[in-house]
């Protein structure tokens, strides 16, 4: 895959597709030690963005990215909402000047986002959290670079899909899932969740 | 859901219509954009500039306090939910009257992110902004890791001090100390009865019991400490000034103000007589009490229950708490 303004329109489209299709399952998950509005910010968030492509004209992936980072947070200031922000960010700093990427520039501005996540939000994998199912992909990601796109991502896709359900045995340090302390174990995180369901569109593309 | 209001989804904009309808000569929005609200009297030039943030619901807090002698503006995000980033950004331009800006807000995930994007953002026009969190509740986390604690009603004495400071024309860097000194002697506890209904979801998101009341209950219903029995008012001031002590002990001869607080479904009646023990309790302590508020000031909603603030004065704190401060939610002439 080579990753151009046109490209990026049909992923977020297929990403905000799969969020709005699961917006009440992430508000089921987020239910059980949150507010319940994960579905919905995630759901209005990459709407947004999508549809700010849609028009768009800028082909440089950087403020490309930045924008959308930008456009993100204005409709989704939610906690995770704010952190998909940064993660855009991040991707946008490692994309600059670029009109065109290829997998590895894709691998690496991936781990550039993860990064300012963890930075700004001052988190780390094992905390039951978003990064537990993106941090895995990406590095499988960043592995697989020399492969065929739709073959990496598959197995991207796999290490997310493992991450989220390792967050099951995990115990909440963020946000207000942290005040169930104990009681959290158990239970899926609705955030490691998004990362499988992005890494899901992405794939749901490329087989296209 | 029983709301008197039109849609769900307008329940923010309305709300901030119906304060410009009423107050546009003491505060207005950011070129009408209903997510900032500033102040709308002159300010003098070189004044520290002070803002807040966070989600509605909680009326008078946050935008309740834009006023003179308190912060020059608020962000404002939807039920209980952060405003964006660029909205903050936008406040914190407005609000920088040359000599930089304080952000002042509670120890929430997503308005500590967004604001820590909108600080970013400002750099880029160079103006210099400091953060001091307000994290007053101790019920929210041990005392072992205090900087975990959530913002509640004490951040309105670290609005009114703050903003006291930066009205006699004090540096970033003082109003800033200030600010950390006055909410390092602060703290609060709350008790709650019932839960709140967010418009947009439409059904409680938590549940008390007929007879039982949660101590420690966050501002949006994150879980207390303990669920207990319902008690009497009596026994609820003594439990919550134990705890509030026992984490920032008072001694015979000390001077304090004390805030009890109503969260929104609660009578002003039954807030004077909880006030009514603390105030026993303080005297019987040697502790004595200056400008006592009582009345609703940090809300969520319908939520019925109280909290109670404590902060210890001192030569400095004092005549700030008491320089004069009025928004159209907000005096302390009457204090």
């Amino acid at each position: 895959m080579s990753l151009q303004l046109e490209t990026l329109r049909s992923v977020f489209q297929e990403i905000s597709a799969v969020m709005h299709e699961n917006r009440d399952y992430l508000i089921g998950l987020d239910q059980q030690n949150g507010d319940g509005d994960l579905g919905v910010s995630m759901d209005e968030g990459y709407r947004a963005v999508a549809k700010f492509l849609e028009t768009s004209e800028e082909t440089d992936l950087g403020k490309l990215f930045m924008q959308c980072a930008s456009v993100f947070n204005e409709s989704a200031p939610s906690s995770l909402g704010t952190i998909t922000s940064f993660g855009l960010m991040g991707m946008a700093k490692s994309l600059k000047g670029k009109s065109e990427a290829s997998l590895e520039d894709i691998a690496s501005a991936m781990s550039a986002g993860i990064e300012k996540i963890m930075a700004k939000a001052g988190s780390k994998p094992g905390e039951k959290t978003i990064l537990d199912s993106l941090y895995p992909a990406i590095q499988v990601l960043n592995a697989e670079k020399d492969s065929d796109s739709k073959q990496a991502f598959a197995v991207a896709l796999d290490a997310a899909r493992e991450g989220a359900e390792s967050t099951k045995m995990m115990r909440s340090v963020h946000g207000r899932a942290a005040y169930y302390g104990d009681k959290s174990i158990g239970l899926l995180d609705g955030g490691s969740e998004v990362g499988r369901l992005i890494f899901e569109a992405i794939a749901r593309y490329l087989g296209k | 859901m029983k709301k008197i209001i039109n849609k769900p989804e307008s329940f923010v904009q309305e709300m901030m219509e119906g304060i410009v309808a009423a107050y546009s000569d003491k505060v207005t929005t950011l070129n009408g954009d209903f997510r900032v609200l500033v102040k709308s009297t002159p300010t003098k030039e070189g004044k520290v500039g002070i803002v807040t943030a966070g989600g509605s619901g909680h009326l008078p807090v946050f935008l309740g306090y834009v006023g003179q002698g308190l912060i020059d503006g608020c962000a404002v995000g939807n039920v209980f939910a952060s405003p964006s980033a660029q909205k903050m950004a936008d406040m914190i331009q407005a609000c920088d009257y040359g000599s930089g800006v304080l952000c002042l807000y509670g120890n929430y995930g997503g308005d500590k992110m967004n604001f820590e994007m909108a600080t970013e953002m400002v750099e880029m026009d160079d103006i210099e902004t400091r953060t001091v969190l307000v994290r007053d509740d101790v019920a929210s986390s041990p005392k072992s890791s205090m900087e975990k604690r959530r913002g509640v009603a004490g951040m309105v004495y670290a609005f009114k001090i703050a903003g006291a400071a930066a009205d006699k024309g004090l540096s970033l860097e003082e109003v800033a100390r200030i600010a950390q000194k006055a909410l390092d002697a602060t703290r609060t506890m709350g008790v709650a009865l019932s839960p709140c209904i967010v418009p947009e979801v439409g059904k409680p998101t938590f549940s008390i019991k007929e007879d039982e009341i949660e101590i420690g209950m966050g501002i949006h219903g994150e879980p207390g400490i303990e669920v207990k029995p319902m008690m009497q008012a009596d026994e609820i001031a003594s439990l919550i000034l134990e705890k509030i002590t026992a984490d920032a002990p008072l001694a015979k001869g000390d001077e304090v103000s004390v805030m009890v607080n109503g969260l929104g479904a609660t009578p002003m009646e039954e807030l004077l007589i909880v006030y009514r023990k603390v105030h026993q309790i303080l005297s019987d302590m040697g502790v004595s009490v200056y400008m006592p508020h009582i009345g609703e000031f940090a809300t969520s909603m319908e939520m019925a229950g109280l909290s109670i603030t404590i902060i210890k004065l001192d030569e400095e704190l004092k005549p700030l708490l008491r320089a004069p401060a009025t928004s159209p939610f907000y005096t302390n002439a009457n204090k």
